[in-house]
């Protein structure tokens, strides 16, 4: 059975937010709401430590992470037993998904979320432009709505809109229940934690703190099961399986040739210092 | 005097010139609370307090009040005659009746807070039976026509012997009458467990969910019902209090002042037992020095704790322990609206308790699908705050007005009191019980 899930490398987050402005433009999600939302653990504020600095008598334990969040995907998902018309249930592939139709709008499923992932269209959805964005029809005014991994994405074969465009190749699609998936051998090899663990929720998002894994590179829109290479260095050049080897060569002397080409802007510099 | 007929007592013979005002205020006020349910069914649940981190609201602390003030009337209208004795006879029909119309009060709380009222019919179609709202939902509704079997039950006869087209074409017979007796008792039998199952499944409704605080405890359902005492037979000590005031009902002051005394008992019980029960754990378990456990646990945080407990605990059991104090009525009904606003302070303590704090409050936090009225300028919320706005007060109260119009109109057409075999009403309660 597939049962989807997602790892999110802590180490490689640079809290750039592109995850949560392609999963709004992506999934047309209202303004003042937000599916997916890159929190700061450290300070008060976005973007703050924790901590002093290292300098004055300052303790120097600046510190900060950022921890992207949406729907958990939970397996013991508490806002799908609560719901009481069905509205929200658990996709043959693991995903937590809203039958809009259905819902009722009591809310009872942002009561029993743990997470806060879920939102509620208090008045009329606007949508900037007017006529929405992305490829997800709008919901309308007094339903719930919330992250669905994209499902109409993966669908088709594709990876979610936050997992294709991380910059930092931080976020992992795929597969739990196939040993063989990138998801599964990180979960496996690296330490990792989900999100309020003791409440018993079982989340589907497992998050890698600590050591960095070498996350995966995205080079297409594919999901990983869709690829015929799976390793994380392949460059996945899906569409010519056979150029295989000749890909990866590519990639090495592709980024070489971008390092001895590029401008190096401080290389020089340094040097000259160190003549004088 | 009394409209009499055969042996039954109506309370209201026929409206006088104060009772078309009572009337007419509360008809204002169904009207005005229609129509801001029509603004806000227009305008969306915007209108409300609530967001998407504070989400559920008065509507919801309500309903839990209503719930629980539906307690008391069937409770000692059936609890005697369960156990075969005449005892509160006087209050049953009045309390089966403002039971009657505190569900109905707590079922219709639901729809405002509904964003879509239009998919309800998704309730019978789509049903998930793991949904403790499910639950809520058949109890509500078999607790209500439970209600209604029952004070027509209780009634009937009398109904027939006035010629009331209420009686359905039942005849007033003794043989008829005996039936029913055996009737009310079964009715009392099913009444009973049915009050526990709606107060304990209301309850669940919070205790289960693990997300919000102090409602995933397994003490919440327990507390439902403690509450349910005490706020339900609160209210029916004020409506019968006022009904003996201001219509020909006729309260037997030795079972008032007795049923006072049950109302310190329930909340001895609930404010101070309970509520100790409930802290103590905590409290031991989170601090390390004696005094330190002690005024943790005696000492709560929230002003809707101190409402509750001071307000609607100790002074209400302070005024009704008091032997000088407890039999006078004035000191039995405010006893009993303190008890009866306590309670809805520790509904609105439980709202707040689950949606104030967020389990991952992280900056920026949650975005609120709305602005907070006046409390914050951007869309993002580390914490809940709600306060209600002028909708939901006033669709609350075009709701509670409909529920004293159902009381009102039940004193008018429902033989609310047997005036033969209750020599007691006689009494004008000078004679002390103990």
């Amino acid at each position: 059975m597939t049962n989807y899930g997602l790892v999110i490398d802590q180490e490689r987050c640079i809290g750039c937010q592109a995850c949560a402005v392609s999963c709004k433009q992506e999934n047309n999600v209202p303004m003042g709401q937000f599916w997916n939302r890159v929190l700061t653990e450290g300070g008060e504020k976005m973007d703050t430590p924790s901590g002093g600095y290292p300098e004055d008598g300052g303790s120097g334990s600046l510190d900060m992470q950022y921890q992207p969040t949406a729907c958990q995907h939970c397996e013991n998902a508490p806002c799908v037993k609560v719901c009481p018309v069905n509205a929200t249930y658990t996709r043959d592939d693991g995903i937590v998904e809203i039958d809009y139709d259905k819902c009722i709008g009591c809310r009872y499923c942002m009561a029993a979320c743990p997470y806060n992932a879920r939102v509620f269209n208090w008045d009329e959805p606007e949508h900037m432009p007017e006529e929405g964005t992305g490829d997800v029809e709008a919901r309308p005014q007094g339903v719930v709505e919330k992250c669905t991994f994209c499902s109409h994405r993966v669908e088709d074969g594709l990876d979610p809109a936050c997992v294709v465009n991380c910059p930092a190749d931080a976020r992992i699609f795929g597969d739990l229940d196939d040993e063989t998936s990138t998801v599964s051998k990180y979960i496996n090899e690296y330490e990792t934690d989900q999100l309020l663990e003791d409440r018993g929720t079982k989340p589907k998002t497992h998050y890698i703190s600590g050591e960095m894994s070498p996350g995966r590179p995205q080079t297409s829109d594919k999901m990983e099961s869709e690829l015929d290479d799976v390793s994380p260095w392949s460059d996945g050049d899906d569409d010519v399986p056979s150029k295989e080897a000749d890909s990866v060569g590519s990639e090495s002397s592709s980024s070489s040739h971008s390092v001895e080409g590029g401008e190096i802007p401080y290389a020089t510099p340094a040097k000259s210092g160190g003549d004088d | 005097m009394a409209a009499k007929t055969g042996s039954s007592r109506v309370a209201i013979p026929s409206f006088g010139g104060k009772g078309k005002l009572w009337i007419g205020l509360l008809v204002a006020l169904m009207i005005a609370g229609l129509a801001a349910w029509g603004y806000q069914l227009t305008t969306g649940l915007i209108a409300t307090g609530m967001r998407n981190v504070f989400s559920w609201g008065l509507y919801i602390m309500m309903f839990v009040l209503f719930v629980g003030l539906s307690a008391g009337g069937l409770i000692i209208s059936s609890a005697p005659k369960f156990f075969h004795s005449h005892r509160y006879e006087g209050f049953a029909r009045l309390g089966v009746l403002v039971s009657l119309a505190c569900i109905i009060v707590a079922g219709l709380l639901i729809l405002p807070d509904i964003g879509r009222p239009g998919r309800l019919y998704q309730f019978f179609t789509s049903p998930d039976f793991r949904s403790p709202m499910v639950w809520d939902f058949g109890i509500v509704l078999l607790y209500g026509l439970l209600n209604l079997w029952y004070l027509w039950l209780l009634t009937r006869r009398d109904l027939a012997a006035r010629g009331s087209s209420l009686a359905l074409g039942f005849k007033n017979t003794e043989a008829g009458r005996d039936r029913d007796r055996t009737l009310m008792f079964w009715t009392a039998a099913v009444a009973l467990p049915t009050a526990v199952a709606l107060h304990s499944v209301t309850g669940w409704i919070f205790a289960t969910q693990v997300g919000r605080g102090d409602w995933f405890s397994p003490l919440v359902a327990p507390v439902f019902i403690a509450k349910a005492l005490v706020s339900g037979l609160g209210l029916l000590l004020i409506v019968s209090v006022l009904a003996d005031r201001y219509t020909n009902f006729e309260v037997d002051r030795e079972e008032l002042t007795s049923l006072g005394k049950i109302l310190g008992i329930f909340l001895a019980f609930h404010v101070v037992y309970l509520l100790a029960a409930e802290r103590l754990p905590h409290a031991w378990a989170d601090h390390f020095e004696f005094w330190a456990i002690m005024s943790n646990f005696l000492i709560g945080d929230s002003v809707y704790f101190w409402l509750w407990t001071v307000v609607g605990g100790a002074v209400p059991l302070a005024m009704l322990a008091l032997p000088p104090l407890r039999k006078r009525v004035s000191v039995i009904f405010t006893a009993s609206v303190l008890a009866v606003v306590g309670t809805m302070f520790e509904g609105i303590r439980l709202v707040f308790t689950g949606y104030e704090v967020a389990n991952i409050d992280s900056a920026p936090g949650i975005s609120l699908g709305g602005e907070y009225t006046g409390i914050t300028t951007d869309i993002w919320a580390t914490a809940g705050a709600y306060t209600p706005t002028l909708v939901e007060i006033a669709v609350t109260l075009g709701i509670i007005a409909f529920g004293a119009l159902i009381v009102t109109l039940g004193l008018k057409y429902v033989p609310i009191q047997r005036v033969d075999a209750e020599p007691s009403y006689a009494t004008d309660g000078g004679k002390q019980d103990q």
